[in-house]
């Protein structure tokens, strides 16, 4: 580890002005990906600013039916287990609890599990010479090792990382508003717009600038989301990433015919992958095996496999099925 | 007298030290003046150092000392018998030359006031190398240019092993399989990671706290390499946070660490990373087997052949001794064992859990269950047809064998008859497939020469000592069991004490023959106690007679295996594994029961036993699922060194309940107590058992472990 300052702040203009001076500092929420990028020697920051007395820990409704308001210093434990998260939004409630363990999750907050950077073995450990993530124009470790763990969709030849968040793909699909504060004042980022695609430019996961913080994450009141559900499939049973998950809500017309859908995909790409050709195909339709299956079809068409990971087309599409046919039984 | 406590479940004597924390791990003894070591390592794996500039890390915070090669003194050899043919543990001496053999050699030392400065520091130097592809895939022609065909494992068993005419049976066969299965390389990955501590008290004597299961070798490398009389080194190790294999044999951290401190005039510690433990010093190799195999008409085997061919690094020759068990597991007049050593540019191996044993017998219970399945025969009949009334390999008797009861309690408390025997036959509510396999466990049952002291004190307290290790099995309360029971007393009133190398001769803890040597010399010393202080009191003395002995009675004991016994039988221990697995549509292999009954002589403690073995099938569930360490093809470091990524198996993972049982019987001609060794045996059979679960349930027989999603779906 590099040495660094560390200091404390308790409000979040201070912040701010905090990080702005330091172009090469970093905020610390629960700290779990940070120090151990830290202890690696992928993240080199010469100041942490600790964020964790900032009085932004709460959640609450937000008025006039628009939702719910999630502070960024939100533990994730207790996002998950929160009431109002259990009743109207269980698939964010389901996410949580199916990532990391109950260790890292009582640490882990949703600031930082919105910036937490991808678990690509070639990015983990600078050994490796090649990551134009952590080091642009040195090439992709990946694309011709060892890439089980890596992207089918939205990657491009500079980087084939995915986002390895599971909470993320449930914001992704509940259409969530990033809410940061900068320098200039505040600005909202709506989910789909919050991650990247790699492109040319890897090395930049989010559309945050250095200098700002997240503050808030919104979630729109979403009535049907009450009915909801993310499926993670992974190598083992608990403590592991997500191969592929899913993380889908569904709504129904009076015959029983899909109204409105909303699925993301964890595990597959750079970002939350929102599904919107599968949602397409689902509208309109009866929710049966046939209708699920030419959704997730539709969604994996473009998808590329590598050589350890072409698996995962198959068991995303399998996993889409699977996690409307759970819906699907519930209406 | 008191009630004997051997088959009793007693608690860990050293239980409440361990859940409070006051049990003194490796990295845990503070000295005065301590620096800390770290690492500096290669980046590439094959190769050679063309420059090493410390000049950054030298002058970087809290820096006191950086050992290269071109200031560490040259360290005499290891001694012969560690460095002959086959022998686990390095032959290279660290430091003597440019040569880079495998990703993460060390190549020095930063040593400062703290760990973090020493680690920081170690960041700071830059290595040029010259780097040539490495050699990193068995099936590699470069690798094949390597390749030998050692005769013995260790100098002892015969690794390639010819009994009949296989070739002439197989032409003949009624049944024949042909089959390859592949074991990745796995890292032992106890929860405490390696940390040496050592501390010169003069000139030419050496102390050293280190997490080792071999004190007495330890002490024996480290005299050797510093040309200093055995003697004249110390080693503490009153504790050990699991091994499974690992902290035996020599490595250079050791030297590394007894050289800085020798530099310095100061004690030094050095303690791995996680990520260390992946590549610093040994793991459990990879290997390939192909089997051939022929039965008869009636499922009686005709012919069994077993190809392994495994590797070990440019500096080492340990190979995994994978086909010793199938030269006499089942009876079989055609028997066709070889071996086949190559050399990669991966970190050297050495014996993890069940060295052989374990990725042999998962190929062996794997190409049972697939022959079985050809002739139509319910695999454990088929086992019982097959069954081994003696050691057709070494043409001896066993010394006890109840495998067969193994078999049949084992199936009916499964409730293997309900098994449909055809594959993907049976579901569960929730669609996944559900999939009964079965296997046999066996392992070894050998015993070493060690020694033990016991010491009668004024207060009544009897102090036993011997150089033995506490790797987390039980040792301090098996010992003391014997201790008490021999002398009839409680065991309050024993102290076993081990982990020190001034202690009575005590062989490296491995091989599971811990109980079955060291008892013998603590029944002996005890016993030898005994009959002194019945002799010079007629009965065992009460507190005033204690109190008025004017010095401590003390006794000696050294056991020796009997050479006559052990050549006139063959030493194993037997069991039968039962699994039942639900795999779902996503290939996710979930071990719902498991049920395993074991033949390993008499019952010591019961409690500890079912923990050895439960420990031992969680590993081998870790085994069949998830371990694999995996090396880039392009720069042969590991991508996965961390526990993250390199995934063992966590509580989720495990049944419900393990439902293990124990035929309970002395073996006759295992000295003293009938006690076979409890240790590897969990981890055998059972990886297949899951494998042949996983056919049964999908229909689909994957061969190379991990068995994860992506090869079932
Ligand atoms: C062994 C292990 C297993 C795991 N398994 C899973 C899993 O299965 N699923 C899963 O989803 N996750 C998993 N995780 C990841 C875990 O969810 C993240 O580490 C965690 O969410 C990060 O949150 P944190 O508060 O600790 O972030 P930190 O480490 O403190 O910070 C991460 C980054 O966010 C920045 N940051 C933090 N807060 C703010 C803010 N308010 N504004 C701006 N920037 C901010 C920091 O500067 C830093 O760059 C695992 C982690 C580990 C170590
Ligand atoms: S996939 Fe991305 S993060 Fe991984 S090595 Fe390639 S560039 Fe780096």
């Amino acid at each position: 580890m590099n040495p660094f300052t560390y200091s404390r702040v308790v409000d979040p203009n201070e912040a701010v002005t905090g990080i702005a001076a330091k172009p090469q500092g970093k905020f610390l929420g629960g700290g779990t990906n940070l120090i151990d990028l830290m202890k690696m020697g992928v993240e080199t920051p010469d100041a942490l600013i600790d964020i964790n007395r900032l009085p932004l820990a709460q959640i609450e409704e937000l008025p006039d039916n628009k939702g719910v308001r999630v502070g960024a210093m939100v533990r994730n434990s207790d996002l998950a287990e929160h009431a109002l998260i259990r009743s109207r939004y269980p698939v964010l409630s389901e996410a949580l609890l199916s990532g990391a363990s109950p260790q890292l999750r009582n640490m882990a907050t949703v600031g930082g599990n919105l910036l937490q950077r991808t678990r690509c073995y070639y990015f983990y450990d600078p050994a490796f010479p090649a990551c134009n993530k952590r080091n642009p124009g040195s090439s992709c470790g990946a694309i011709d090792g060892y890439n089980r763990i890596h992207a089918i969709l939205g990657q491009s030849e500079q980087c084939i990382a995915t986002h390895p968040s599971d909470m993320c793909v449930a914001l992704a699909a509940l259409d969530a508003i990033v809410r940061v504060r900068g320098p200039k004042g505040e600005r909202e980022i709506p989910f789909a717009d919050f991650h990247r695609l790699p492109g040319n430019t890897p090395q930049r996961d989010t559309n945050l600038e250095h200098d700002e913080l997240i503050e808030y994450v919104d979630l729109p009141a979403i009535p049907f989301a009450s009915r909801s559900h993310y499926l993670k499939v992974r190598d083992r049973a608990s403590y592991a990433f997500a191969l592929v998950s899913v993380a889908a809500a569904l709504d129904f017309d009076s015959s029983k015919k899909i109204k409105a859908a909303r699925i993301a995909l964890g595990g597959v790409a750079h970002k939350p992958w929102r599904a919107n050709a599968a949602e397409k195909k689902l509208i309109g339709q009866p929710a049966d095996e046939k209708t699920f299956r030419a959704a997730g079809e539709a969604e994996l068409a473009a998808a590329k496999g590598y050589k350890h990971n072409s698996f995962k087309i198959e068991l995303a599409k399998r996993a889409i099925v699977r996690a409307l046919t759970t819906l699907g039984g519930m209406a | 007298m008191n009630t004997p406590t051997v088959g009793k479940p007693l608690t860990r004597v050293d239980g409440r030290l361990k859940v409070t924390g006051a049990a003194t791990y490796a990295a845990e003894f503070q000295r005065p003046q301590l620096a800390y070591g770290t690492l500096i390592q290669s980046a590439i794996a094959n190769g050679h150092v063309v420059k090493l500039d410390t000049s950054a890390a030298k002058s970087a915070p809290g820096v006191v000392a950086i050992l290269t090669r071109e200031n560490t003194p040259g360290f005499k050899p290891y001694p012969d018998d560690l460095t002959k043919k086959g022998a686990p543990g390095e032959n290279r001496m660290p430091l003597q030359d440019d040569e880079v053999h495998y990703a993460g050699q060390h190549l020095g030392v930063v040593v400062a006031e703290t760990f973090e400065q020493a680690t920081y520091a170690a960041s700071l130097v830059r290595v040029t190398y010259q780097a040539q592809s490495p050699i990193i895939d068995l099936p590699d022609q470069r690798a094949a240019n390597t390749a030998t065909t050692p005769e013995k494992f260790i100098g002892r068993e015969d690794l390639q092993v010819k009994r009949g005419d296989a070739d002439g049976a197989l032409a003949g066969a009624a049944h024949k399989i042909d089959a390859t299965y592949s074991t990745p390389v796995e890292n032992h990955n106890p929860i405490e990671t390696y940390s040496t501590t050592a501390e010169w008290e003069a000139a030419d004597r050496l102390l050293v706290h280190e997490c080792t299961r071999g004190i007495k070798q330890l002490q024996r490398i480290l005299a050797a390499c510093f040309g200093l009389p055995v003697e004249h080194i110390r080693i503490i190790c009153p504790f050990i946070g699991g091994a499974f294999g690992s902290k035996g044999f020599q490595w250079s951290q050791t030297l590394l660490a007894a050289a800085a401190a020798r530099l310095l005039q100061r004690p030094v510690k050095l303690t791995f990373s996680r990520s260390q433990m992946f590549d610093s010093a040994g793991q459990r190799a990879q290997t390939e087997q192909h089997f051939t195999v022929g039965a008869d008409k009636n499922g009686k085997l005709v012919a069994l052949r077993h190809a392994t061919t495994t590797h070990s690094s440019p500096i080492s020759e340990y190979t995994e001794p994978c086909g010793n068990m199938s030269r006499m597991l089942y009876s079989c007049p055609n028997v066709d064992v070889t071996h086949r050593l190559v050399k990669l540019n991966l970190t050297s191996p050495c014996p993890m859990r069940a060295p052989g044993e374990c990725p042999g017998v998962f190929a062996l219970e794997c190409a049972m269950d697939e022959i079985a399945h050809e002739t139509g025969i319910d695999p454990v009949e088929f086992r019982l047809r097959n069954y081994a009334d003696r050691d057709e390999h070494q043409n001896r008797p066993w010394s006890m064998k109840n495998l067969r009861e193994c078999y049949e309690r084992g199936a009916d408390k499964f409730g293997w008859s309900k098994r449909n025997q055809k594959p993907a036959s049976m579901r569960g509510r929730d669609g996944s497939q559900i999939g009964f396999g079965m296997a046999t466990a066996i392992y070894p049952a050998a015993q070493q020469k060690a020694g033990a002291t016991a010491t009668l004190n004024q207060d009544g307290t009897v102090v036993v000592r011997s150089a033995t290790h506490e790797i987390g099995t039980g040792t301090y309360t098996a010992m003391s069991q014997f201790a008490a029971d021999t002398l009839g007393l409680p065991v309050e009133k024993i102290r076993f004490e081990l982990g020190d190398s001034a202690f009575p001769v005590a062989p490296n803890n491995g091989g599971s023959w811990l109980t079955a040597s060291v008892g013998p010399a603590v029944i002996g010393a005890c016993g030898e106690l005994k009959k002194k202080v019945l002799d010079q009191f007629g009965h065992w003395p009460n507190e005033r007679e204690l109190s008025s002995l004017s010095a401590p009675i003390r006794s000696e004991f050294t056991s020796e295996p009997n050479k006559e016994e052990r050549g006139k039988f063959s030493f194993f221990s037997y069991g039968a594994i039962f699994v039942e697995v639900h795999v779902d549509i996503f290939g996710q292999t979930r071990v719902k029961r498991a049920t395993g009954v074991y033949d390993v002589g008499r019952m010591i403690n019961p409690k500890l036993a079912r923990s050895q073995i439960m420990g031992g099938l969680l590993f081998a569930i870790s085994t069949a699922l998830f371990e694999a360490t995996i090396p880039d093809q392009a720069t042969g470091r590991v991508v996965n060194s961390n526990l993250a990524e390199y995934h063992v198996a966590v509580h989720a993972d495990a049944p419900p309940e393990f439902d293990i049982d124990f035929i309970d019987k002395p073996d006759p001609h295992m000295p003293d107590l009938g006690a076979r060794g409890i240790g590897e045996i969990g981890i055998t059979g059972a990886p297949a058992a899951v494998a042949n679960a996983i056919f049964h349930a999908t229909g689909k027989r994957v061969r190379n472990l991990p068995i994860t999603p992506d090869k079932l779906i």
